[in-house]
Protein backbone atom coordinates (compact mmCIF):
# COMPACT_ATOMS: atom_id res chain seq x y z
CA UNK A 1 0.00 0.00 0.00
CA UNK A 2 1.56 3.29 -1.11
CA UNK A 3 1.18 6.33 1.06
CA UNK A 4 2.23 9.96 0.94
CA UNK A 5 4.78 10.77 3.64
CA UNK A 6 5.98 14.24 4.58
CA UNK A 7 9.22 14.97 6.39
CA UNK A 8 12.17 17.35 6.28
CA UNK A 9 15.50 16.42 4.74
CA UNK A 10 18.47 18.73 5.15
CA UNK A 11 16.12 21.56 6.14
CA UNK A 12 13.97 21.25 3.02
CA UNK A 13 10.42 19.92 3.26
CA UNK A 14 9.92 16.79 1.22
CA UNK A 15 7.02 14.63 0.21
CA UNK A 16 7.31 11.16 -1.17
CA UNK A 17 4.80 8.51 -2.09
CA UNK A 18 5.90 4.97 -1.36
CA UNK A 19 5.32 1.97 0.87
CA UNK A 20 5.75 3.17 4.49
CA UNK A 21 7.85 0.08 5.29
CA UNK A 22 10.56 1.08 2.79
CA UNK A 23 13.72 1.91 4.69
CA UNK A 24 14.70 5.53 5.08
CA UNK A 25 18.05 4.64 3.51
CA UNK A 26 16.42 3.34 0.32
CA UNK A 27 14.19 6.40 0.14
CA UNK A 28 17.14 8.76 0.52
CA UNK A 29 19.16 6.98 -2.15
CA UNK A 30 16.47 5.94 -4.64
CA UNK A 31 13.73 8.52 -4.32
CA UNK A 32 15.68 11.60 -3.22
CA UNK A 33 19.00 10.97 -4.96
CA UNK A 34 20.91 11.64 -1.74
CA UNK A 35 23.56 8.97 -2.12
CA UNK A 36 26.06 9.92 0.60
CA UNK A 37 24.48 7.44 3.04
CA UNK A 38 25.57 3.93 2.09
CA UNK A 39 24.21 0.47 2.70
CA UNK A 40 26.83 -1.97 3.87
CA UNK A 41 25.58 -4.47 6.48
CA UNK A 42 21.95 -3.36 6.35
CA UNK A 43 21.60 -4.52 9.99
CA UNK A 44 22.66 -1.67 12.20
CA UNK A 45 26.18 -2.92 12.74
CA UNK A 46 28.47 -0.79 10.59
CA UNK A 47 27.07 2.76 10.65
CA UNK A 48 27.72 3.56 6.97
CA UNK A 49 24.04 4.53 6.66
CA UNK A 50 24.11 6.90 9.67
CA UNK A 51 21.91 9.99 9.50
CA UNK A 52 20.54 12.38 12.08
CA UNK A 53 16.87 12.22 12.97
CA UNK A 54 15.93 15.15 15.19
CA UNK A 55 19.67 15.67 15.77
CA UNK A 56 20.32 12.15 17.05
CA UNK A 57 22.46 9.75 15.06
CA UNK A 58 20.60 6.63 13.90
CA UNK A 59 20.98 3.91 11.26
CA UNK A 60 18.78 4.72 8.27
CA UNK A 61 18.93 1.08 7.13
CA UNK A 62 16.71 0.08 10.08
CA UNK A 63 14.29 2.99 10.09
CA UNK A 64 11.14 2.64 8.05
CA UNK A 65 10.24 5.83 6.24
CA UNK A 66 6.78 5.83 7.80
CA UNK A 67 8.57 6.30 11.14
CA UNK A 68 10.12 9.64 10.17
CA UNK A 69 6.86 11.28 9.15
CA UNK A 70 7.06 14.95 10.22
CA UNK A 71 10.58 14.42 11.58
CA UNK A 72 13.74 16.22 10.68
CA UNK A 73 16.41 14.21 8.84
CA UNK A 74 19.96 15.38 8.16
CA UNK A 75 22.31 13.41 5.92
CA UNK A 76 25.99 13.95 5.23
CA UNK A 77 24.95 16.23 2.35
CA UNK A 78 23.18 18.35 4.95
CA UNK A 79 26.29 18.56 7.15
CA UNK A 80 28.07 20.33 4.28
CA UNK A 81 28.66 20.34 0.53
CA UNK A 82 31.55 21.87 -1.40
CA UNK A 83 32.34 24.74 -1.20
CA UNK A 84 30.55 25.08 2.16
CA UNK A 85 32.11 22.20 4.03
CA UNK A 86 31.74 21.67 7.75
CA UNK A 87 34.89 21.75 9.88
CA UNK A 88 34.64 17.99 10.19
CA UNK A 89 34.70 17.50 6.44
CA UNK A 90 37.58 19.98 5.99
CA UNK A 91 39.55 18.18 8.69
CA UNK A 92 38.93 14.78 7.09
CA UNK A 93 40.52 16.10 3.90
CA UNK A 94 43.42 17.80 5.70
CA UNK A 95 44.21 14.77 7.85
CA UNK A 96 43.75 12.24 5.06
CA UNK A 97 41.09 10.46 7.11
CA UNK A 98 39.38 8.80 4.17
CA UNK A 99 40.53 6.07 1.82
CA UNK A 100 37.86 4.19 -0.13
CA UNK A 101 35.35 6.59 1.42
CA UNK A 102 32.53 4.12 1.94
CA UNK A 103 32.35 4.67 5.68
CA UNK A 104 33.13 8.38 5.56
CA UNK A 105 29.65 9.96 5.20
CA UNK A 106 28.35 7.88 8.11
CA UNK A 107 31.33 8.75 10.26
CA UNK A 108 30.96 12.44 9.47
CA UNK A 109 27.32 12.32 10.54
CA UNK A 110 28.22 10.53 13.79
CA UNK A 111 31.02 13.01 14.44
CA UNK A 112 28.63 15.89 13.79
CA UNK A 113 26.15 14.61 16.38
CA UNK A 114 28.98 14.07 18.86
CA UNK A 115 30.65 17.47 18.38
CA UNK A 116 27.27 19.25 18.59
CA UNK A 117 27.19 18.09 22.21
CA UNK A 118 30.73 18.97 23.34
CA UNK A 119 32.36 22.33 23.91
CA UNK A 120 35.92 21.11 24.42
CA UNK A 121 38.45 19.02 22.53
CA UNK A 122 37.36 15.45 23.30
CA UNK A 123 39.75 12.71 24.37
CA UNK A 124 40.63 9.77 22.13
CA UNK A 125 38.52 7.48 24.33
CA UNK A 126 35.50 9.73 24.06
CA UNK A 127 35.84 9.82 20.28
CA UNK A 128 36.17 6.04 20.17
CA UNK A 129 32.97 5.64 22.19
CA UNK A 130 31.15 8.11 19.95
CA UNK A 131 32.26 6.15 16.88
CA UNK A 132 31.64 2.70 18.36
CA UNK A 133 28.86 2.10 15.85
CA UNK A 134 30.87 3.07 12.77
CA UNK A 135 33.25 0.61 11.14
CA UNK A 136 36.04 1.48 8.71
CA UNK A 137 37.90 -1.26 6.88
CA UNK A 138 40.64 0.98 5.44
CA UNK A 139 42.09 3.68 7.61
CA UNK A 140 42.85 2.01 10.93
CA UNK A 141 40.93 4.87 12.59
CA UNK A 142 43.86 6.97 13.83
CA UNK A 143 43.49 9.60 11.14
CA UNK A 144 39.73 9.67 11.62
CA UNK A 145 40.21 10.29 15.33
CA UNK A 146 42.79 13.00 14.61
CA UNK A 147 40.43 14.65 12.10
CA UNK A 148 37.66 14.81 14.69
CA UNK A 149 40.04 16.37 17.20
CA UNK A 150 41.13 18.93 14.61
CA UNK A 151 37.50 19.71 13.81
CA UNK A 152 36.74 20.18 17.51
CA UNK A 153 39.65 22.63 17.75
CA UNK A 154 38.33 24.55 14.74
CA UNK A 155 34.86 24.71 16.24
CA UNK A 156 36.27 26.09 19.49
CA UNK A 157 38.43 28.64 17.68
CA UNK A 158 35.39 29.85 15.81
CA UNK A 159 33.51 30.23 19.09
CA UNK A 160 36.47 32.21 20.44
CA UNK A 161 36.95 29.90 23.41
CA UNK A 162 40.53 29.00 22.50
CA UNK B 1 4.41 -3.65 16.46
CA UNK B 2 7.52 -1.68 15.72
CA UNK B 3 9.19 0.76 18.13
CA UNK B 4 12.84 1.59 17.43
CA UNK B 5 12.95 -1.19 14.85
CA UNK B 6 16.44 -2.35 15.78
CA UNK B 7 15.20 -5.89 16.29
CA UNK B 8 12.01 -5.80 14.23
CA UNK B 9 13.54 -4.34 11.05
CA UNK B 10 16.51 -6.71 11.22
CA UNK B 11 14.14 -9.67 11.50
CA UNK B 12 12.09 -8.31 8.61
CA UNK B 13 15.18 -7.99 6.44
CA UNK B 14 16.34 -11.48 7.32
CA UNK B 15 12.94 -12.73 6.19
CA UNK B 16 12.16 -14.08 9.67
CA UNK B 17 9.22 -11.80 10.31
CA UNK B 18 7.01 -10.34 7.62
CA UNK B 19 3.80 -9.10 9.22
CA UNK B 20 1.11 -7.91 6.83
CA UNK B 21 0.61 -4.81 8.90
CA UNK B 22 3.18 -2.91 10.92
CA UNK B 23 1.90 -0.86 13.80
CA UNK B 24 4.36 1.95 14.30
CA UNK B 25 4.28 2.89 17.98
CA UNK B 26 7.47 4.98 17.86
CA UNK B 27 5.49 8.22 17.57
CA UNK B 28 3.41 7.71 20.75
CA UNK B 29 5.05 10.40 22.89
CA UNK B 30 2.78 9.60 25.83
CA UNK B 31 4.66 6.31 26.20
CA UNK B 32 8.09 7.92 26.39
CA UNK B 33 8.59 9.10 29.94
CA UNK B 34 10.57 8.61 33.14
CA UNK B 35 8.94 9.77 36.37
CA UNK B 36 8.69 9.06 40.07
CA UNK B 37 5.30 8.98 41.72
CA UNK B 38 3.78 7.30 44.77
CA UNK B 39 7.17 5.91 45.76
CA UNK B 40 7.80 4.13 42.43
CA UNK B 41 9.74 4.88 39.27
CA UNK B 42 7.71 4.68 36.08
CA UNK B 43 9.41 4.20 32.72
CA UNK B 44 7.44 4.36 29.48
CA UNK B 45 8.20 1.54 27.02
CA UNK B 46 9.24 3.99 24.30
CA UNK B 47 11.98 5.43 26.48
CA UNK B 48 15.23 4.96 24.56
CA UNK B 49 18.48 3.64 26.00
CA UNK B 50 19.92 7.13 25.55
CA UNK B 51 17.04 8.62 27.60
CA UNK B 52 17.84 6.14 30.39
CA UNK B 53 21.59 6.84 30.34
CA UNK B 54 21.05 10.60 30.61
CA UNK B 55 18.41 10.59 33.32
CA UNK B 56 19.60 11.81 36.72
CA UNK B 57 16.78 10.14 38.66
CA UNK B 58 17.72 6.75 37.22
CA UNK B 59 21.44 7.37 37.73
CA UNK B 60 20.68 7.77 41.41
CA UNK B 61 17.84 5.35 42.01
CA UNK B 62 18.27 2.68 39.31
CA UNK B 63 22.03 2.76 38.71
CA UNK B 64 22.21 -0.80 37.42
CA UNK B 65 19.68 -0.08 34.66
CA UNK B 66 21.68 2.95 33.51
CA UNK B 67 24.83 0.82 33.34
CA UNK B 68 23.00 -1.85 31.34
CA UNK B 69 21.56 0.67 28.86
CA UNK B 70 25.06 2.03 28.35
CA UNK B 71 26.18 -1.43 27.23
CA UNK B 72 23.54 -1.77 24.51
CA UNK B 73 25.00 -1.66 20.98
CA UNK B 74 26.60 1.67 20.16
CA UNK B 75 25.27 5.24 20.04
CA UNK B 76 22.98 4.60 17.07
CA UNK B 77 21.33 1.61 18.76
CA UNK B 78 21.03 3.52 22.04
CA UNK B 79 19.28 6.39 20.24
CA UNK B 80 16.91 4.10 18.34
CA UNK B 81 16.35 1.13 20.65
CA UNK B 82 13.70 1.33 23.35
CA UNK B 83 13.37 -0.44 26.67
CA UNK B 84 9.96 -1.79 25.60
CA UNK B 85 11.58 -3.27 22.50
CA UNK B 86 14.38 -4.83 24.54
CA UNK B 87 11.77 -6.51 26.75
CA UNK B 88 9.51 -7.36 23.79
CA UNK B 89 12.32 -9.14 21.94
CA UNK B 90 12.78 -11.29 25.06
CA UNK B 91 16.29 -12.31 24.10
CA UNK B 92 18.08 -14.33 26.82
CA UNK B 93 20.99 -11.94 26.13
CA UNK B 94 18.99 -8.68 26.32
CA UNK B 95 21.04 -6.30 28.42
CA UNK B 96 18.40 -4.29 30.26
CA UNK B 97 16.48 -7.38 31.41
CA UNK B 98 18.87 -8.65 34.16
CA UNK B 99 19.00 -5.10 35.51
CA UNK B 100 15.20 -5.00 35.62
CA UNK B 101 15.23 -8.38 37.41
CA UNK B 102 17.44 -7.20 40.26
CA UNK B 103 15.45 -3.99 40.55
CA UNK B 104 12.26 -6.06 40.93
CA UNK B 105 10.43 -4.52 37.96
CA UNK B 106 6.72 -4.96 37.34
CA UNK B 107 5.27 -4.56 33.85
CA UNK B 108 1.93 -3.02 33.07
CA UNK B 109 0.33 -4.84 30.14
CA UNK B 110 -2.66 -3.31 28.45
CA UNK B 111 -5.08 -4.12 25.73
CA UNK B 112 -8.00 -1.94 24.72
CA UNK B 113 -10.17 -3.71 27.28
CA UNK B 114 -7.80 -4.90 30.02
CA UNK B 115 -4.91 -3.90 32.26
CA UNK B 116 -2.76 -6.24 34.32
CA UNK B 117 0.42 -5.93 36.34
CA UNK B 118 2.95 -8.74 35.95
CA UNK B 119 6.17 -9.15 37.95
CA UNK B 120 9.18 -9.57 35.65
CA UNK B 121 9.85 -13.10 36.94
CA UNK B 122 6.52 -14.26 35.49
CA UNK B 123 6.82 -12.47 32.16
CA UNK B 124 9.45 -14.37 30.18
CA UNK B 125 8.89 -18.02 29.31
CA UNK B 126 11.65 -18.79 26.81
CA UNK B 127 13.87 -17.26 24.14
CA UNK B 128 11.64 -14.74 22.33
CA UNK B 129 8.64 -15.95 24.32
CA UNK B 130 6.60 -14.01 26.85
CA UNK B 131 3.15 -14.21 28.36
CA UNK B 132 2.07 -11.15 26.37
CA UNK B 133 -1.28 -11.84 24.68
CA UNK B 134 -1.93 -11.01 21.05
CA UNK B 135 -3.64 -7.68 21.56
CA UNK B 136 -1.63 -6.56 24.57
CA UNK B 137 1.33 -4.25 24.79
CA UNK B 138 3.70 -3.13 27.53
CA UNK B 139 2.58 0.31 28.63
CA UNK B 140 4.61 0.93 31.79
CA UNK B 141 7.67 -0.43 33.55
CA UNK B 142 7.46 0.11 37.29
CA UNK B 143 10.44 -0.23 39.60
CA UNK B 144 10.91 0.45 43.30
CA UNK B 145 13.60 3.15 43.64
CA UNK B 146 16.89 2.04 45.17
CA UNK B 147 17.57 3.23 48.70
CA UNK B 148 20.60 5.34 49.59
CA UNK B 149 22.46 2.21 50.72
CA UNK B 150 21.42 0.14 47.70
CA UNK B 151 24.04 -0.09 44.96
CA UNK B 152 24.06 -1.91 41.68
CA UNK B 153 26.37 -2.85 38.87
CA UNK B 154 26.04 -4.44 35.40
CA UNK B 155 28.86 -6.48 33.91
CA UNK B 156 28.91 -7.73 30.34
CA UNK B 157 31.19 -9.86 28.26
CA UNK B 158 30.87 -9.52 24.50
CA UNK B 159 33.23 -10.19 21.61
CA UNK B 160 34.09 -6.49 21.49
CA UNK B 161 33.34 -3.38 23.45
CA UNK B 162 30.65 -1.79 21.31
CA UNK B 163 27.84 -3.28 19.28
CA UNK B 164 28.04 -6.81 20.57
CA UNK B 165 25.50 -9.24 21.92
CA UNK B 166 26.32 -10.50 25.41
CA UNK B 167 28.10 -13.83 25.70
CA UNK B 168 27.29 -13.59 29.40
CA UNK B 169 26.06 -10.67 31.45
CA UNK B 170 25.19 -10.17 35.09
CA UNK B 171 23.33 -7.55 37.09
CA UNK B 172 23.83 -7.18 40.84
CA UNK B 173 22.04 -5.02 43.35
CA UNK B 174 23.07 -5.03 47.01
CA UNK B 175 21.56 -3.48 50.10
CA UNK B 176 24.61 -2.60 52.19
CA UNK B 177 25.01 -2.28 55.93
CA UNK B 178 28.07 -1.26 57.89
CA UNK B 179 31.46 -1.93 56.31
CA UNK B 180 31.28 -4.99 54.10
CA UNK B 181 28.08 -6.36 55.62
CA UNK B 182 25.42 -6.98 53.03
CA UNK B 183 21.80 -6.92 54.22
CA UNK B 184 20.25 -8.33 51.09
CA UNK B 185 20.87 -8.57 47.40
CA UNK B 186 19.82 -9.86 44.03
CA UNK B 187 21.89 -11.32 41.21
CA UNK B 188 20.57 -12.01 37.69
CA UNK B 189 22.47 -13.62 34.82
CA UNK B 190 21.79 -13.23 31.11
CA UNK B 191 22.68 -15.59 28.25
CA UNK B 192 23.23 -18.61 30.49
CA UNK B 193 19.72 -20.10 30.29
CA UNK B 194 16.59 -19.88 28.07
CA UNK B 195 15.56 -16.76 29.97
CA UNK B 196 17.34 -14.46 32.38
CA UNK B 197 17.80 -16.27 35.71
CA UNK B 198 18.20 -15.20 39.31
CA UNK B 199 21.18 -16.86 41.01
CA UNK B 200 19.39 -17.66 44.25
CA UNK B 201 22.10 -19.86 45.74
CA UNK B 202 24.64 -17.08 45.26
CA UNK B 203 22.17 -14.59 46.68
CA UNK B 204 21.75 -16.71 49.81
CA UNK B 205 25.48 -16.42 50.52
CA UNK B 206 25.53 -12.63 50.23
CA UNK B 207 24.08 -11.98 53.67
CA UNK B 208 25.66 -14.72 55.76
CA UNK B 209 28.96 -13.03 56.53
CA UNK B 210 30.64 -9.76 55.60
CA UNK B 211 31.67 -9.85 51.93
CA UNK B 212 35.36 -10.61 52.34
CA UNK B 213 37.48 -11.48 49.32
CA UNK B 214 37.19 -15.12 50.29
CA UNK B 215 33.38 -15.06 50.41
CA UNK B 216 33.27 -13.30 47.05
CA UNK B 217 35.43 -16.01 45.51
CA UNK B 218 33.13 -18.62 46.99
CA UNK B 219 30.08 -16.94 45.54
CA UNK B 220 31.83 -16.98 42.15
CA UNK B 221 32.35 -20.73 42.48
CA UNK B 222 28.68 -21.28 43.34
CA UNK B 223 27.71 -19.28 40.25
CA UNK B 224 29.75 -21.66 38.10
CA UNK B 225 27.47 -24.48 39.27
CA UNK B 226 24.25 -22.51 39.31
CA UNK B 227 24.14 -21.25 35.70
CA UNK B 228 22.89 -23.54 32.93
CA UNK B 229 24.42 -22.30 29.71
CA UNK B 230 24.42 -23.94 26.29
CA UNK B 231 27.02 -24.03 23.55
CA UNK B 232 26.09 -21.96 20.51
CA UNK B 233 27.77 -19.95 17.76
CA UNK B 234 28.89 -17.31 20.22
CA UNK B 235 30.53 -19.44 22.94
CA UNK B 236 30.75 -22.87 24.50
CA UNK B 237 28.88 -23.78 27.65
CA UNK B 238 32.13 -24.28 29.58
CA UNK B 239 33.42 -20.86 28.62
CA UNK B 240 30.11 -19.29 29.63
CA UNK B 241 30.30 -20.97 33.05
CA UNK B 242 33.84 -19.70 33.63
CA UNK B 243 32.88 -16.22 32.52
CA UNK B 244 29.68 -16.13 34.59
CA UNK B 245 31.76 -16.95 37.63
CA UNK B 246 34.43 -14.34 36.83
CA UNK B 247 31.99 -11.59 35.90
CA UNK B 248 30.10 -12.05 39.16
CA UNK B 249 33.31 -12.01 41.19
CA UNK B 250 34.57 -8.93 39.37
CA UNK B 251 31.19 -7.22 39.72
CA UNK B 252 31.11 -7.81 43.47
CA UNK B 253 34.68 -6.56 43.93
CA UNK B 254 33.96 -3.42 41.92
CA UNK B 255 30.72 -2.80 43.75
CA UNK B 256 32.38 -3.11 47.14
CA UNK B 257 35.18 -0.83 46.08
CA UNK B 258 32.56 1.76 45.11
CA UNK B 259 30.79 1.27 48.42
CA UNK B 260 34.01 1.72 50.38
CA UNK B 261 35.03 4.80 48.39
CA UNK B 262 31.71 6.57 47.95
CA UNK B 263 29.41 5.18 50.66
CA UNK B 264 25.74 6.06 50.50
CA UNK B 265 24.39 7.77 47.39
C1 LIG C 1 23.69 -3.79 15.70
C2 LIG C 1 22.82 -4.13 16.87
C3 LIG C 1 23.38 -4.23 18.14
C4 LIG C 1 22.59 -4.55 19.24
N1 LIG C 1 23.19 -4.64 20.46
C5 LIG C 1 22.43 -4.97 21.53
C6 LIG C 1 23.04 -5.09 22.82
O1 LIG C 1 24.25 -4.91 22.98
N2 LIG C 1 22.26 -5.45 23.87
C7 LIG C 1 20.90 -5.66 23.73
O2 LIG C 1 20.24 -5.95 24.71
N3 LIG C 1 20.31 -5.53 22.53
C8 LIG C 1 21.03 -5.20 21.43
N4 LIG C 1 20.42 -5.09 20.22
C9 LIG C 1 18.99 -5.38 20.10
C10 LIG C 1 18.07 -4.16 20.15
O3 LIG C 1 18.73 -2.98 19.76
C11 LIG C 1 17.45 -3.91 21.52
O4 LIG C 1 16.81 -5.08 21.95
C12 LIG C 1 16.46 -2.75 21.54
O5 LIG C 1 16.21 -2.34 22.85
C13 LIG C 1 15.15 -3.10 20.85
O6 LIG C 1 14.30 -1.96 20.91
P1 LIG C 1 13.49 -1.44 19.64
O7 LIG C 1 12.67 -0.29 20.11
O8 LIG C 1 14.38 -1.18 18.50
O9 LIG C 1 12.59 -2.71 19.34
P2 LIG C 1 11.76 -3.10 18.04
O10 LIG C 1 12.67 -3.73 17.07
O11 LIG C 1 10.93 -1.98 17.57
O12 LIG C 1 10.80 -4.20 18.68
C14 LIG C 1 11.30 -5.42 19.17
C15 LIG C 1 10.16 -6.35 19.56
O13 LIG C 1 9.49 -5.87 20.71
C16 LIG C 1 8.12 -5.65 20.44
N5 LIG C 1 7.73 -4.45 21.17
C17 LIG C 1 8.28 -3.21 21.05
N6 LIG C 1 7.69 -2.35 21.92
C18 LIG C 1 6.76 -3.07 22.59
C19 LIG C 1 5.80 -2.74 23.62
N7 LIG C 1 5.69 -1.51 24.13
N8 LIG C 1 4.99 -3.73 24.07
C20 LIG C 1 5.08 -5.00 23.57
N9 LIG C 1 5.97 -5.36 22.61
C21 LIG C 1 6.80 -4.41 22.12
C22 LIG C 1 8.01 -5.54 18.94
O14 LIG C 1 6.76 -5.92 18.47
C23 LIG C 1 9.10 -6.48 18.49
O15 LIG C 1 8.66 -7.81 18.51
C24 LIG C 1 21.19 -4.75 19.08
C25 LIG C 1 20.61 -4.62 17.82
C26 LIG C 1 21.40 -4.32 16.71
C27 LIG C 1 20.76 -4.18 15.36
S1 LIG D 1 24.16 -0.34 6.59
FE1 LIG D 1 23.10 0.47 8.25
S2 LIG D 1 24.42 0.00 9.86
FE2 LIG D 1 25.37 -1.03 8.24
S1 LIG E 1 37.72 4.56 4.24
FE1 LIG E 1 37.24 2.64 3.42
S2 LIG E 1 35.90 1.84 4.93
FE2 LIG E 1 36.59 3.61 5.83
Amino acid sequence: MMRKILFTVNDAPCSITCHPAKTLLDVLREDLDLTASKECCGKGECGSCSVLVNNEVVCSCLILVGQVENQNVITCEGVGLTPHLDHIQESFIEEGATQCGYCTPGIIVSAKAFLNDVDYVPSVDEIKTALGGNLCRCTGYSKIIQAIKTAAEKNLKELGTV
Amino acid sequence: MIAGGTDAAVRMKEGKWRPEVWINIKGIHELRYISEKDGAIHIGPLTTHTDIIRHTLLQKKADVLVEAAREVGAIQMQNMGTIGGNIGTASPAGDTIPALYVLGAVFELRSITSVRLVPIEEFFIGPGKTILKKKEMITNIIIPPQKANEIGIFQKLGPRKAQSISIVNVAISLLMGKDRKCLGGKIAFGAVAPTIIRAKKCEALLTQQPLTDEIIQNIGKIAWKEVMPITDGRATAAYRRDMASSLLERGLYRLLRRWENDGEK
